[in-house]
This record gives C-alpha cells, structure tokens and sequence, in this order.
C-alpha cells in the first residue's frame, strides 16, 4: 500500500514536472510519456530502492534537460512555421481560385472595379509623378532656380529678362554659383537631304555649368565666343547627333548649314541636357552688355550656392537689382523675379495634377467600398461554410487568414491588369494634351509606378479585404449552423448595416465625383464654344522663316511674302491667302503705345503691354475677323514713307479712349518717340482675336499693314494664313509645293488647321475634363452597382417576408415600392452626405471653371438626378424579382 | 546523425512500433547501454517526424502483439534512406579505423 503510494506520489511529481515541457507536447504526448514513466518504474522498483530512487532521479533529469530544448526547438522552428503557413497559404489560395471560380460572373465585375480603380491611379501617379515628383535629371536639382523679371504695371508677370540687368546680377549676386539665360529659338537647317524646322535654344556661356552637364563630345561654348557677332559655332544635342549624324565620333569640326550660314560643330550634348524642351542644338546667346532700350525676353536659370535658400537668393537678387533701379530704372517698374526651377514649369499644372489625383483616389475608394461590400455578402452567404470550419477547429484567425488570402489573389489580378490598363490609360492621356507639357517631364508608366501600383494593390487588399476577415466569430458558431433557419445565416442587422454603409459612402463619392466631372466638362465645352473672334473652318495656318543671307532686308522679304500670297490664292480651292507676324495662339510681341494727347504716362500708372502684329491687307478677310468700327487696311495703304494705318482691337480701343471716344482717326505711337513723325492712324476697331487661348483673357492689341515694311525691317519669320474649301490635307500640300517652288530651302512649320490650333490652346483642360467625365462614370456605375448588389441581397433574404406579405394580400406594386424605396433611401442618405462634400471640393476646382461657378446648380441638380434616375433603374430589376416570388414557393422553403 | 535517432530508425526498420516498443528494442539493440527515457524518447520522435523520416500510424497494425497502445510509428522511405547514408557513412569511418589500427595506408591512410 505504502509502495503503490509512493508510486502515486511519484506518479503526481512526474505529471507536475511535465508541465516544464511545451502544451503541444503535453498534449500530445503527456499520456504516454507518463505511462512510460510508470511502467519502467514498477520494473525500477523491483529491484530495490536505489535503482528506483535512481531511476527518479534520471527521469526528472530526463524531463529537466529535455524541456528547455522541446521549448527552444519550437521557437527555432520559424522555418517550419513559415513553411506551414505557406502551405496553408497555397491551399487557401487554390481554394480561393476554385471558389472564385465558381462565380466566374461575380469575380469578373469584382476584378473589372478593381482594374479600373487601378488603373485610374497608376495613370494619374505618373502624371503627378513626372510633374511633381521625379527630380530634374541634373545635380542636385533641388538648388535651381527659374529666374526672370516681372512688371505690374505692365501687366506682365513675366517680362523676360533684359539682357544687361542679367549682366548686372551676374556681376553682383553672391549666393549663386552660377547664372545663365536661355532662350528658345529655332532654325532653318539645310542639308543635302532638303530644308527642316529645328528647334533649339541660344545660351549664355554659363548654362551647362548651372545645368552640371558636359558635353559628350568636345566641349561647349566659352565665355570669349558668347558675345555679339562672336564666332558661329555650334552645340549639337544628343538626339540631332545621333539622327542626323548617326552618332559619329568624327563630327566636331564639322560645318552645319544654319539658316543658310555655315556654323562649326564644337560639342555634342549629353541625352539629359534636354532642357527646357525639344532642344537639338545650343548657338551663343552673344548679348551685349552695353545695349541700350527696354528689351526683355530672355529666361533665366540660377545654381544656387549649396545651403542657400530661395528667400536667401531671392534677397540676394534684389540687392544686385538695386543699382540697375538706381540708374535706369527709378520708379522701379521692372523687378527680378526668382521661383524653384519646378515651380515655374509645374505650377500651371499643379490644380490639375491635384484635382487627378483626388479624383483617381476616390475611384479608387468607391473600388474598395464596392469590393468589400461584395465580399462582405459573400461572407454572409458564407457564413454556414466558415461556421463549419470553425466547429471543426479552425481557429478565427486561420479563417481571416484564408479570407485575406482571397482578397490578395484578387487584388494581385486586379492590380495586374490595372496596371496594364493604367499604361494604356497614360499612352490616351498623354495623346490628349500634347505638347502641352513641359518637355523634361517623362510620363512614363516605369518602375516607380508600377512601385505605386504594388502599394495601391496592397491598400485596396487590406482595406476591402479586413471587412470580412473581421466577420468570424466563435460566438455566432452555433446560430449559423442552425439548419432551416434561412433567416439567420443571411447574416446580422450589424453587417445589413455596414453594406448599406458601404453603399452610402459608395453614393456620397461618386456624387463628388460626378459634379467635379459635371464642372469640369461643362467648362471644357464652354471653352470650346468660346468664340475665337475668327472663323476657324477652312482656315490653315503655317510659318516660314527666312534666313537673314539670302534675305538680307525688308524688302526682298516682302516681295517674297507678296509672290507667295499670290500663288496660293491662284491655287485651286483657296479664296484668300495672308500673312502675320503672330498667328493666334502663337507668339507675343509686346509693345508700348501712347494715344496722341494723351498725358505723357507717369512711371508707375498702368501700361499695359499691347501685342503687336503686322499683318498684310487680307488677313483681316482670310481669318474672317470682324469689323466693329471704320474699316481694314486698303490694299497698297501705308507705303513706308506714307502715313501709317493702324487697326486696333476693342481691348486697346477700351483700354486707350475709356470713356467712349470715338478712336477712328486718331493717332498713336510707340511710346517713348514722340518726337518722331511715325504717327499711326487708326482706321479701324476689329474684334478681339483669342489670341493667347481660348481660355485666357485677351491683351490690348494693334495690327499694323505690312505694306509698311521698308528695307531695315528685322522681323523674317511670317505665320501664313489660307482660307481654302479644299481639305486641309490638300492645302497644306499645295503650300508646301509652293513655298518649294519659290525656295527649296525654306521649310514650312507649324502647319495646322485654325481648328486644331484652337482646340490645342484648351487641350489640358479637354484631357483633365474627359479624365474626369472617365472617373464619373466608372464611380456611378460602382455605386449602382452597389445599390443594385445591396437590393439584390436584401431580396434574396426576404423572400419569405414578401412571400408572406404577398400571401395576405400585399400586390405586386407595393412590392416594387418596398424594395426601391430601400433603395432610393441609400441615394438620399448618400446624396445628404455627398452633397456638402462635392460643394467643399468644387470650389478647388475653380481655376479650371473657366467661369462656370464651382457652385453651378445646373451641374449640381443634373448630377443628383443621373445618380438618382440610374440608381432607380438599377433597383427595379431586384424589385421586380421581388414582386414574382412566388408565396407558395417561398414559403415552402 | 543523434545516436538516438540511429537507434529510433534502426529500432523501426524491423517493424511498426509503439513507444515502449522502442524504448525495449533499442536497449536490446545496444545491449542495456542506451536507455530512451520517455521525455527525450517522444522529443526525438516529433524531430524525427519533422523531418518526415517516421510516421505516426492511424491505427494499430494488425500484427500488433499489444494493442493497447495509442501510437503506433513506422519509418518513412525518407528516413530508410537516411539511415542507409548514415551507415555509409559509419562504413567508412570503420573501414579507416580499421585500416589504421592494422597501420595500413590507402586512400584515407597516413600521406606518406
């Protein structure tokens, strides 16, 4: 007794060391460690005390040893834990392509939301990316500065920079490590292959050094070769090099044919230097210093001292302007103005950029509210399967896992074929504003994109798939297992809840959405019935340019331009054909005026600059420009010697003689030369041409008669417009072989329809109003969607209710009421949030509305309607399910 | 390899056992020197089952003389192939005893 006793004793000791072990091992194998234990004891104890006291003590040692190590080895068995739950990952995620499978139908829709919301994003990122983000390609970006000056009372943020207050800065600025300017030209360039348009800049010997590029080859211009008249030579860029030279390693020294001037090839610039756009050359900027008058035109770029801020340098700028007021400039009308390098050329896209990526974003969340919504009802109707797995053991957290698994997969796919359509999206995008960017932006889909693509992917997994892993809980275990009880496994009030949740967010955002695009698009189109102030059908437009050698002066110019008048309008299908020094939405040449009489403009009262064109007689005619007062330029009026007529538009005529006066017949003149005898006559008020875009206000301009061109005229590059019936391909071909016929040399540019050059000065506001027409769309037709998933659900669940109210009496109208009504009470719900929200937003759209106001109840009223009418649609075709259950079957089951 | 795994796979290549089956046939096995006390017995089988060289059977086999016992294991041919490396393995280390303690050089030998 005592033995078996001590046994007992033993026995309990043994079972209380054991608890040093792991509780998996416990578990498993306790029991049979234990009945070890005691079998060899009894053997132990046979044999007398020693042996078993022995025999104690080498067990206890045996459990002692062992467990620190059965601990540690499950610690170390990471390996085999991840191996585990790698297994378990394959298999949820071969079940999850089997069960989705199962629903080809469902998946689709869900995986085309996800795609689109992708998609939107990944586009709009390399947008913003190329915009916004990705630093220029050249050392440390972050010290660059856009230099230039600006002038208030002129009306001009942007003068341009007069050549020797640059000097002036250069000499004087202390927290610049270097200072250059640029300024965009292009060139006719002759080879034996026939005559090209090129563009390419002029650049002071400075500019790669604030750039910190060098040349590829040879070297780039010094200080001595960048003055007036100094040598011609010549920078090739990198692409012009290898198109026009295929690259050859021999082409400095070589002679290029530039505007019919041999130029000597000195360097060849590397692929980065391509800055600010289409740059395929450099040529010495060659300014003097010394010269004399207000001439500003001229951009600058600075390279700040490392450590140096902007405010710093702006400070700095200011102080080296200081003497250039003092001397020439008193009343301080013109300042130097400094803005980080990507401000300048960012900034006119920057609300655009913001309202894409706002609006990608909340295609995006209504992507995710809709896929977690669905998934959510899928859990629900899921909900005896995972209640199964979780009565046979399965722990919550292993049924999250798997329900996570299956929002991965689908994200992967999604996010896959996002980003693919993302690409395709950015290549529409991009051919909707073309070169309407500036030309260092990359909009390209790269690896940064796809980069953010993997992170959208990763977010919408979580978000749209945390919903339904959060769903399993023991608790409801038993309730859903319930057979026959069909109510309760379609799920609790709390999920009913958050799936109209779901579709109220659904609702409210793509009501943001829809009268963002709605705004947007009403602008777009406004815009595009802006009158131009000429009749843009059948009008085409090009540039020639002749070279200063062939050319030499005014008049050969002019008889140049006069024979090319004639033969066009000799050509079949053209009525009329003219020239101008700026065809609309092209260049500027501002000017100053003083009205004859007129007090004498003191420094600082407004002045605003006035474009000025010379235009020959017909152009008037060929534009279809209309009259408003007193008449066009008469054919052979204003000979240079005689007097001199000039037609004035109704901003200047409003801007000059403000309270009424008649302007016919009176005299103006280039201020600042009174006491010359160039006094220009006003003989006619036209309409205001829309000259700097459809979307801009119009400055106060003047045309002058280009009869009046006399032998020291300088301006050589004319904009040609022919009016013609034929199409415009055929014009632009008959011009070309005119223009050949005249001089093989001469290349023809910037060949457009007055059409296409008009819908091209609004083409960013299209691309942005058409992104958001696209994200409109797509976020109603997710929130109907939505309503319609939510509806469909709701039916099926109360089958038995209505089969009920049907079998006391209830008609099928009332049905149809019950179930849309649910319905439209989601819109309205959603619309009261919405509604607030789109108000807030729009507002931010406002530089984009081009007057249409962010509040415009139009837009506002037909945006609520459309979400209504198609939300009213997509319930009726679950109502009316509804209305045909039949009671008798419906409550059979 | 551990000695005790040596002597669990040889203990199983003879036929399916149960705990205390190998715990009597591995004491045999090493004539009473290598006792398997049960804590180190079962941590060594859950290593050995790790490594997919046993496995736990679902029922007694129909030969079993004690079928009282819950849990039955038999090798894997996984782990037949590890104890036939393992015996290579011992082979040649023997053969080079061998050939030393009889101060014969070869292959393995002394260099000369």
């Amino acid at each position: 007794m005592a033995a078996s006793r001590r046994t007992q004793l033993a026995a309990a000791a043994y079972r209380a060391l054991l608890r040093l072990l792991p509780a998996d091992m416990r578990a498993r194998d306790g029991a049979e460690i234990e009945a070890l234990f005691i079998d060899a004891g009894t053997d132990a104890r046979r044999q007398g005390l020693a042996p078993y006291a022995a025999f104690l003590a080498v067990s206890a040692w045996d459990v002692v040893r062992r467990a620190p190590y059965e601990r540690w080895r499950r610690r170390g068995r990471r390996p085999a834990t991840q191996e585990l739950l790698m297994r378990s990952f394959l298999s949820d995620l071969r079940f999850a392509v089997r069960s989705f499978g199962r629903q080809p139908g469902a998946t689709a829709l869900v995986l085309l939301t996800l795609a689109l919301g992708v998609a939107a994003n990944t586009a709009v990122f390399a947008i913003v990316d190329g915009l916004f983000v990705r630093p220029f390609p050249f050392r440390a970006p972050d010290r660059l500065v856009y230099l230039n000056e600006r002038a208030p009372a002129w009306n001009l943020e942007f003068t341009g920079i007069n050549y020797p207050d640059f000097h002036g800065w250069r000499e004087r600025a202390r927290t610049f490590e270097s200072m250059a300017l640029f300024s965009p030209t292009s060139i006719n360039l002759t080879d034996a292959s026939g005559a090209d348009r090129v563009d390419g800049l002029t650049v002071t010997h400075d500019f790669p050094k604030v750039l910190a590029v060098r040349p590829v080859l040879g070297r780039t211009f010094t200080a001595e070769e960048d003055r007036p008249n100094g040598p011609r030579v010549v920078v090739l860029g990198y692409g012009m090099w290898q198109t026009r030279f295929g690259g050859a390693s021999d082409v400095v020294g070589k002679s290029l044919r530039i505007n019919s001037v041999p130029y000597t090839i000195i360097g060849v610039l590397p692929p980065e230097a391509h800055f600010p756009a289409g740059v395929n050359f450099w040529i010495p900027l060659g300014g003097d210093p010394n010269q004399q008058g207000r001439s500003y035109g001229y951009d600058g770029i600075g390279r700040m001292r490392p450590g140096v801020t902007v405010e710093q340098a702006r400070t700095d700028l200011m102080k080296a302007h200081e003497p250039i007021w003092r001397a020439a400039d008193t009343s301080r009308t013109v300042s130097p103005r400094l803005d980080p390098l990507r401000e300048q050329f960012a900034s006119n896209f920057e609300v655009m950029g913001k309202a894409l990526g706002v609006g990608a974003l909340l295609v995006l969340l209504i992507a995710c509210a809709n896929v977690a919504g669905a998934m959510l009802a899928r859990s629900i109707f899921r909900r005896r399967e995972i209640a199964i797995r979780m009565a046979l053991g399965a722990s919550a957290s292993r049924v999250g896992r798997q329900l996570l698994t299956e929002s991965l997969a689908l994200a992967f796919v999604a996010g896959v074929a996002g980003t693919l359509l993302g690409r395709w999206a950015l290549g529409v995008i991009v051919a909707a504003a073309p070169d309407s960017l500036p030309g260092w932006v990359q909009l390209e889909s790269g690896v940064r994109t796809v980069g953010f693509g993997v992170v959208v992917v990763l977010l919408t997994a979580l978000i749209f798939g945390l919903v339904p892993a959060l769903q399993p809980r023991r608790e409801n275990v038993a309730g859903s297992l319930a057979w026959g009880g069909g109510q309760r496994t379609s799920g609790s009030l709390a999920q009913r809840r958050m799936l109209d949740g779901l579709v109220v967010v659904e609702v409210a955002l793509a009501l943001v959405l829809l009268a963002g695009s709605g705004l947007l698009l009403r602008a777009y189109t406004h815009l595009r019935d802006v009158d131009p102030g000429f009749r843009t059908a059948g009008v085409t437009t090009f540039q020639v340019s002749l070279p200063r050698t062939k050319y030499s002066n005014g008049l050969v110019q002019k008889q140049f331009f006069t024979m090319l008048i004639e033969r066009l309008e000799a050509a079949p299908g053209v009525t009329n054909a003219a020239i101008v020094s700026c065809l609309p939405f092209g260049c500027h040449n501002g000017q100053f005026l003083q009205v004859e009489g007129a007090p004498p403009p003191t420094p600082n009262s407004p002045n605003p600059v006035v474009l000025t064109r010379m235009a020959s007689p017909g152009y008037f005619e060929t534009m279809g420009i209309k009259i408003v007062r007193g008449r066009f330029f008469a054919e052979n009026e204003g000979s240079p010697r005689g007097p001199r007529p000039v037609v004035v538009n109704e901003e200047f005529a409003h801007a000059k003689w403000p309270h009424g006066t008649d302007p016919i017949g009176r005299r103006i003149i280039w201020e600042g030369d009174t006491t010359s005898s160039d006094w220009m006559t006003v003989v006619g008020v036209v309409r205001d041409v829309k000259h700097y875009g459809l979307a801009n206000p119009m400055r106060p301009g003047i045309y002058i008669s280009t009869t009046g061109i006399d032998s020291t005229s300088s301006r050589r590059t004319f904009g040609v417009a022919v009016r013609s019936s034929a199409d415009p391909g055929s014009v632009a071909a008959t011009a070309r072989a005119i223009v050949r016929q005249l001089d093989s040399e001469l290349p023809l540019f910037e060949v457009r329809t007055a059409e296409a050059a008009a819908a091209r000065s609004i083409a960013p506001r299209r691309a942005i109003a058409f992104a958001f027409v696209a994200f409109g769309f797509v976020a109603l037709a997710l929130a109907v969607g939505g309503i319609y998933a939510v509806l469909s659900y709701v039916v099926g669940r109360r089958r038995q209710e209505i089969g009920i109210r049907m079998a006391l009496g209830a008609r099928r109208g009332q049905v149809v009421r019950l179930v849309v009504e649910q319905g439209l009470r989601l819109v309205a719900i959603g619309v009261v949030i919405g509604l607030p929200l789109a108000l807030l937003a729009t507002v931010k759209l406002a530089d984009l509305l081009a007057g249409i106001s962010p509040r415009d109840p139009i837009t506002f009223t037909a945006a609520i309607a459309l979400l209504a009418g198609t939300a009213l649609v997509s319930a009726l075709v679950p109502a009316r399910r509804a209305a045909g259950v039949d009671p008798k079957t419906a409550l059979g089951d | 390899m551990r000695r005790h795994w040596f002597y669990i796979l040889l203990s199983l290549t003879e036929r399916d056992r149960h705990g205390s089956g190998i715990v009597r046939d591995v004491l045999a096995l090493t004539g009473g020197e290598l006792r398997l006390w049960p804590v180190t017995l079962y941590g060594s089988l859950d290593e050995l089952r790790e490594h997919s060289w046993i496995r736990e059977l679902d029922s007694a086999p129909d030969d079993a003389d004690d079928r009282g016992h819950r849990r039955w294991f038999r090798i894997t041919p996984q782990g037949r192939r590890a104890l036939a490396a393992e015996l290579e393995r011992m082979q040649r280390v023997v053969t080079v005893a061998q050939r030393r303690l009889a101060g014969v050089t070869g292959p393995y030998g002394e260099p000369s």
